[in-house]
C-alpha cells in the first residue's frame, strides 16, 4: 500500500476546514478556564471551609486525566436530564480542567506582588477595589503572562481530545476522512503536522510576548 | 452492579496502566537525560538539530502522535504492538518535557561550579557527571515528579488504541451495564488514588530541595 503523498496533500484542505472549530474550542476554553481559575483562586484566598473545598477541587483536577473528565461530563450529565451538545460538553470540560491549573498560576502571580504595593495604595487613600484593578491586576498580568501562555498552548494541544466526543475539530475531521476512505495514515499524519505547526507558531508568539514583557519591566 | 464489582472491573486494567507507565519511563528517562544534556553542551547546528527533535516530541499533541504512530507506521512497513507504540509516544513526549527540566537545571547552576572543577583539572565529562548533574537533577526533582503524574494521567489515552487499561475497562463495563454515573466516578477516583500520593510526595520533596523558599510546583 505505502504512504500516498498525493492523497495526503488532497486531505489537507479538508482538515484545514476544521481549523476554525479547533480555534473556536481553544479560544473559548482558554477564556473559560481563565475566568473559572481566577474565581477559584479568589475563593481559595477568602479561606474558611470554602477555601478548603476549592483547594481540594484543584488538587483533585490535577490528579485526574482530562479524558476521564470528558467521559464523565459526557455520559453522566444526560443521566440527570442535562442534555448538552458534544461541543458544549467539550468546552466545559476543558475550561473546568484547566481552571485548576490556571488557579495555581494566578496564585503565584498574586503572591509575587510585594505587600508594599497595596500598602502604598492604601496610604495614598486609593480604595480597595481600585487598588485591585489599577495596582495589583496589571502587575499580576505581567507576572503570569508566560505561564498562562504556556497553558493556553496546552489547551490548544488538548482540543483533539474532543474528537472522542465526535466534535468535528481537526482530528475528528481526519478520522471522518479515514473512515470514508479506509486510509488512516495520510489524514492522521496531515492532522498531526497541522497541529504541530499551529502549536509551534503559538508558542513562538507566547515566547515573543514573554521577552517583550521582560525587557519592558527591566527598563 | 455493586460498587465492589465496579472497582474490581477497573482494577483489572490497573496492570496495563502500570505497564504502560513503566515502559514509557524506559523511553522518557534516557531521552530526557541525553537530549537535555545535549542541548546544554552543544552549540550551533548541532544544538538546532537537538532542539528540533525535542520540540517535535514536546510540541505535538500526544493524542495525535499516538494515533499517527499506531495507524501510519504499519503503512510504511513498521509494525509495532499497541503497547510499544504507547510506551514510545508517551515516553518520548514526557522525555521531551523532562529534557527541558534537565537543561534548565544545568543552566541555573552557578558558573563557579564548573570553573572550580576545571581548576581542579577534572575533565568535562567528570565535571558534568560528578558536579553538575547531581545538583541539577536534585533541584529539578519536583518537576520530574510532576511529569510522572502527567505521564500516569496520559496513559488513559492508550484505551483509544485498544489497550485494556483502567479507562478501557470502565468503558467496557459501562457498555455492558448501563450505569455510567458510578462507573465513571469510580474511574475518576481510581486515578486520584493513584496520583494524589505522588502529588503529596512531590510537595514534600519540593520543600526539602528548596529550603526556606516558597514551594514551586511546575508543569
Amino acid at each position: 500500500m505505502g504512504f500516498d503523498l498525493d492523497f495526503a496533500i488532497a486531505t489537507l484542505p479538508l482538515i484545514l476546514r476544521a481549523l476554525d472549530m479547533t480555534l473556536l474550542v481553544a479560544v473559548t476554553s482558554c477564556i473559560g478556564a481563565a475566568a473559572i481559575g481566577f474565581n477559584l483562586e479568589i475563593l481559595r484566598r477568602a479561606g474558611g471551609a470554602f477555601g478548603l473545598v476549592v483547594r481540594f477541587f484543584i488538587d483533585f483536577i490535577r490528579a485526574t486525566p482530562i479524558l476521564v473528565w470528558l467521559y464523565c461530563l459526557y455520559f453522566i450529565l444526560p443521566f440527570y436530564g442535562v442534555r448538552l451538545s458534544a461541543l458544549t460538553v467539550g468546552i466545559a470540560g476543558l475550561s473546568l480542567y484547566y481552571s485548576g491549573y490556571l488557579a495555581e498560576v494566578f496564585k503565584a502571580g498574586i503572591d509575587a506582588i510585594p505587600k508594599g504595593q497595596a500598602e502604598a495604595a492604601q496610604a495614598l487613600g486609593i480604595g480597595r477595589r481600585d487598588t485591585v484593578i489599577f495596582v495589583i491586576a496589571p502587575q499580576m498580568l505581567r507576572n503570569i503572562a508566560a505561564p498562562m501562555g504556556n497553558y493556553f498552548v496546552s489547551i490548544l494541544k488538548a482540543t483533539p481530545y474532543l474528537a472522542v466526543l465526535a466534535v468535528p475539530e481537526m482530528l475528528g475531521e481526519a478520522f471522518d476522512i479515514a473512515s470514508d476512505t479506509y486510509r488512516y495514515a495520510e489524514p492522521l499524519t496531515v492532522a498531526g503536522i497541522t497541529f504541530l505547526a499551529l502549536a509551534l507558531i503559538i508558542s513562538r508568539g507566547v515566547k515573543w510576548l514573554e521577552d517583550r514583557l521582560a525587557t519592558s519591566s527591566a527598563r | 452492579m455493586t460498587t465492589l464489582d465496579i472497582w474490581l472491573g477497573i482494577l483489572q486494567g490497573c496492570r496495563v496502566t502500570a505497564s504502560v507507565t513503566l515502559y514509557a519511563l524506559l523511553f522518557a528517562v534516557p531521552f530526557g537525560l541525553a537530549f537535555g544534556i545535549a542541548q546544554y553542551l552543544t552549540t550551533g547546528l548541532l544544538r538546532f538539530l537537538v532542539t528540533c527533535v525535542i520540540e517535535f516530541w514536546r510540541s505535538s499533541a500526544v493524542i495525535i502522535l499516538l494515533f499517527v504512530f499506531y495507524y501510519a507506521l504499519p503503512v510504511v512497513g513498521v509494525t509495532l504492538s499497541a503497547m510499544t507504540v504507547a510506551a514510545m509516544v508517551l515516553g518520548l513526549n514526557t522525555g521531551g518535557y523532562a529534557s527541558q527540566a534537565v537543561r534548565a537545571g544545568l543552566q541555573t547552576l552557578d558558573h563557579g561550579q564548573k570553573e572550580a572543577g576545571q581548576a581542579l583539572g577534572l575533565s568535562r565529562t567528570a565535571i558534568l557527571v560528578l558536579i553538575e548533574l547531581p545538583q541539577a537533577l536534585l533541584v529539578m526533582s519536583p518537576t520530574f515528579i510532576n511529569l510522572l503524574i502527567q505521564l500516569i494521567k496520559a496513559t488513559s489515552l492508550v484505551s483509544l488504541i485498544t489497550l485494556t487499561d483502567m479507562t478501557f475497562r470502565a468503558k467496557e463495563i459501562s457498555q455492558v451495564h448501563y450505569e455510567p454515573v458510578p462507573i465513571y466516578l469510580s474511574l475518576l477516583l481510581a486515578y486520584f488514588v493513584l496520583c494524589y500520593p505522588i502529588t503529596l510526595f512531590g510537595r514534600w520533596v519540593a520543600q526539602r530541595v528548596t529550603p526556606g523558599r516558597e514551594v514551586r510546583r511546575g508543569v
